[in-house]
C-alpha cells in the first residue's frame, strides 16, 4: 500500500494527492499532525520534519511533490 | 506593564502566564500556521535542543497573517512543508501579530523594539520585499510584523533587548542567546 504522510492545508501534499489520484494511485493518509505515531515514523523514516513525503516500503521514500521522484519510486 | 503581565494560551487551550518564564531567556517567534518560510523551523528547533537545559525557552506564536505569499527564494526551490509539528519547544495558539487585531502581546514587543530593517544580505530579502510591495505595501511600513518568523529575544529579567527580522536565521542567533544565559 502507498503511504502519504501530510498535514491538512499543506499545498504540496494536495497536489501530491491530486497526481496520485490523476494516475489512479490508491494510498493511505497519514496526518503526522493529529498522529504521534505517524510523525515519528515518518520523522525516523527521512530524519526531517518535512512533508508530503511518500512511501511504499517504509524504507525508499520521496520527499516533497516531486513528479519524476514519485514516478521511480512507484514505478508509474 | 512588562511582558511577564501577559496571559497568552498554548495550543491545547491552556493559560499560561508569561510570569512563569520568570529567570528563563526567552525567543518569542511569530511562526508560520502551516508552510511558511520553512528552514527556519528546523534551526529553531536546534537551538531549543541545544540551550533549554542552559535555560532557554522558545515560544511559537502561530499566525495566518501571512499566508499564501510565501516569498521563496531562487536557490532553493521548495516542494514540502515543515508545520509545527516536530518542534517541542512551545506553540501557543493562533492569533493575529500585527494590525489593530494584533495580540497584546505582540503589539508590546513591537513598541519595545523597533523595525530597523532586513538584512538585505540574506537570500529572501530581495523577494521578501517584493511580496510585500505587491501584497502588502502598507506592512512595509512602521514597526509591526513584517512576516512570519520575526524573532524577539528577552533576557531573564524581561527585558526585550532585540529584534531579528525573517532574514535574520535562528541558527545565527546563538551568539546573543548564549551572552544572556
Amino acid at each position: 500500500m502507498v503511504k502519504l504522510y501530510g498535514v491538512e492545508g499543506c499545498g504540496w501534499c494536495q497536489k501530491t494527492k491530486k497526481y496520485l489520484d490523476s494516475k489512479g494511485v490508491a494510498y493511505e493518509v497519514h496526518d503526522v499532525e493529529l498522529n504521534a505515531e505517524d510523525a515519528a515514523a515518518c520523522e525516523k523514516l527521512t530524519g526531517d520534519t518535512a512533508v508530503p513525503v511518500l512511501t511504499v516500503d517504509d524504507k525508499n521514500y520521496v520527499l516533497g511533490f516531486d513528479k519524476a521522484k514519485i514516478d521511480a519510486l512507484l514505478g508509474l | 506593564m512588562g511582558i511577564y503581565d501577559f496571559t497568552v494560551k498554548t495550543n491545547k487551550g491552556v493559560e499560561k502566564n508569561l510570569g512563569d518564564y520568570k529567570g528563563k531567556v526567552l525567543l518569542i517567534v511569530n511562526t508560520a500556521s502551516k508552510c511558511g518560510f520553512t528552514p527556519q523551523f528546523k534551526e529553531l528547533q536546534e537551538l531549543y535542543k541545544t540551550y533549554k537545559d542552559r535555560g532557554l525557552e522558545i515560544l511559537g506564536f502561530p499566525c495566518n497573517q501571512f499566508a499564501g505569499q510565501e516569498p521563496g527564494s531562487n536557490d532553493e526551490v521548495q516542494t514540502f512543508c515543515r508545520a509545527n509539528y516536530g518542534v517541542t519547544f512551545q506553540i501557543f495558539e493562533k492569533g493575529d501579530v500585527r494590525g489593530e487585531t494584533a495580540q497584546p502581546l505582540f503589539k508590546y514587543l513591537t513598541e519595545q523594539k523597533k523595525f530597523e530593517g532586513f538584512d538585505e544580505n540574506h537570500p529572501i530579502a530581495t523577494k521578501l520585499v517584493e511580496a510585500l510591495k505587491q501584497n502588502f505595501p502598507e506592512y512595509l511600513e512602521g514597526d509591526g510584523i513584517k512576516w512570519n518568523f520575526t524573532k524577539f529575544l528577552v533576557d531573564k529579567e524581561g527585558n526585550v533587548v532585540a529584534r531579528f527580522e525573517p532574514t535574520t536565521n535562528p541558527a545565527s542567533i546563538a551568539k546573543d542567546i548564549e551572552a544572556l544565559l
